[in-house]
């Protein structure tokens, strides 16, 4: 029973992962820069959580869309920095890329370091302490809660993809921008869209991964290379590839910290990349692609 | 009459020059074949056109209207599609989307689908195969693909790079012959071809660009009545022309 109830609670924190990693993996096939500030617009999203519940006295759970506009706008802010960083003529502009939202997860961390110090904080919520009967299985209030944001997140993210106009030319773009270019569509404009709302959406997922987790502002990395994991394990593009894996690295990750210690996820979580890649080098779900 | 009017134009990518002082013009409602070695600037030269490329000099404009350094999105929406080398289909969308992603600049969803019904009707084979990923296509049926989507918009003009690239002989002979029907419709066609015999059978009109210059204008029959020139120009033996 206790490892059933480890899966369900790895489950639900495994949907979160997949809202992050999906906007992560698309984001990458749009501005075909590996966003490294992943982890701290997770961090980002939870502090702005903290700032609501300390300055304005009301459950963050309430604002989600708040943060969401607001890191949206932030995207949409250096998305064009980026699209120009990625698209110079100089020499080496993936890596100068790179550069750049190391750069910014640099800066992001920096100001919150200043700004709140060491201390982990808990984003608060009116669901904290409770606990959910489902189905005979008592689950924490804010796990639910959590996936259930999650699972709303990503539906709405693949129906935008593949039910919307703006969708089709993001996936256009992610498998040539120039062909994409010549039916008419904006890649600049596409770019920074795409940017904007997996800011968002990251965000947002932040912000209620620090009501389950404590956050610091050191976090950041860790998030990153949860994102990393589930993005090339899925296999660069594939959307179905990041639902397996993103619930999976929260599998693997509760049953770690419920069998084993949680010191050593980020061990298993590598040497399970690294055994995956040796037999499938391709990734798990890459017969389906966005990219 | 409708005439695609490129004068003096020079441009290239990053800081390599390509094109110099090129210029042609080209008519609706005929075929005007571009030929030259390999490196010669001629997609370059399209894809200038298109505005897929900035252009460093000269001007490209249409019936007058001046299109220089326009985005692509502004040139399609004057009636220039372009079809890049290979057909230039979006692998891993259905036919049917790519099929909207030739309509990407119509915004009314209902005026979309009837145009994709249109163009469907003239390509009955694409019908059966709408929901398939078009990577998974043949040569020939992505071809068709991207045939069908540019004349989603219903251009004026097409730019065709290489049309017949990695297609078996017969299929080169239906696709030029589709070019040469398009122009009978009154669309005017700029195409390159490397097979050019064939391509002189369907020309209205030759260019030979040299080193991303003019080095040929004229008829396609003064072409074949002067051997010397496709061996001094093309580089060609006198084989050549047949694909593959």
């Amino acid at each position: 029973m206790e490892l059933f109830a480890s899966i369900v609670g790895g489950l639900l924190i495994g949907g979160l992962y997949v809202a992050i990693s999906l906007g992560f993996s698309v984001a990458f096939g749009v501005l075909d820069v590996v966003d490294l500030a992943v982890g701290m617009w997770v961090v980002m999203g939870a502090y702005a959580a903290v700032v609501v519940q300390d300055w304005l006295d009301v459950d963050p759970l309430l604002l989600l869309p708040l943060y969401f506009l607001f890191f949206a706008l932030v995207g949409a802010v250096l998305a064009p920095l980026i699209y120009r960083v990625r698209n110079n003529r100089y020499a080496m502009p993936a890596l100068m890329g790179l550069a750049l939202t190391f750069g910014f997860a640099t800066i992001f961390r920096g100001s919150l370091l200043t700004g709140f110090g060491y201390t982990p904080r808990t984003v608060r919520t009116g669901l904290a302490n409770t606990s959910w009967n489902i189905f005979g299985l008592v689950l924490p209030a804010e796990r639910v809660a959590g996936f259930l944001t999650a699972a709303v997140l990503t539906l709405a993210f693949a129906w935008f993809l593949y039910f919307t106009r703006s969708g089709l030319a993001v996936r256009a773009v992610a498998q040539s921008k120039e062909n994409a270019g010549l039916m008419g569509v904006d890649v600049k404009r596409t770019s920074t869209l795409i940017y904007a709302l997996y800011t968002g959406l990251t965000a947002m997922c932040g912000a209620v991964m620090g009501a389950i987790y404590a956050m610091t502002p050191e976090l950041g990395p860790r998030y990153t290379l949860f994102a990393f994991f589930v993005v090339v394990l899925a296999g660069l593009g594939s959307i179905w590839g990041v639902l397996v894996t993103g619930l999976l690295l929260g599998v693997l990750q509760s049953l770690v910290s419920t069998f084993w210690s949680a010191d050593y996820t980020l061990l298993v979580v590598f040497l399970s990349l690294f055994v995956v890649l040796l037999l499938l080098p391709n990734g798990i779900g890459n017969r389906r692609s966005v990219a | 009459m409708t005439v695609l009017e490129v004068r003096d134009v020079s441009g290239g990518y990053g800081a390599v020059q390509i094109l110099s002082d090129v210029s042609l013009s080209a008519a609706v409602g005929e075929v005007t074949c571009l030929f030259g070695p390999n490196g010669c600037g001629k997609s370059t030269l399209l894809k200038s056109i298109a505005g897929a490329l900035p252009l460093w000099g000269g001007t490209v404009t249409l019936d007058g209207t001046d299109l220089t350094g326009q985005p692509s999105h502004k040139v399609l929406s004057q009636g220039i599609a372009l079809m890049p080398q290979g057909g230039g289909v979006f692998p891993g969308l259905s036919v049917k989307e790519n099929l909207r992603m030739g309509g990407y600049t119509i915004k009314v969803r209902r005026e979309l689908d009837a145009r994709i019904e249109e163009v469907l009707d003239e390509f009955p084979r694409l019908r059966e195969r709408l929901s398939v990923a078009a990577g998974s296509l043949s040569g020939g049926e992505q071809m068709l693909v991207s045939i069908a989507r540019a004349l989603i918009l219903q251009p004026r003009f097409l730019l065709f790079d290489e049309p017949s690239a990695g297609l078996s002989p017969k299929l080169t002979t239906d696709v030029l012959a589709r070019t040469a029907a398009l122009a009978e419709r009154g669309i005017g066609v700029l195409m390159i071809e490397q097979n050019i015999k064939q391509a002189l059978r369907v020309a209205d009109k030759v260019y030979v660009l040299v080193g991303g210059r003019n080095r040929y204008e004229g008829r396609p029959g003064d072409i074949n009545s002067d051997k010397e020139l496709m061996h001094l120009y093309l580089g060609v033996h006198k084989d050549e022309g047949d694909p593959q």
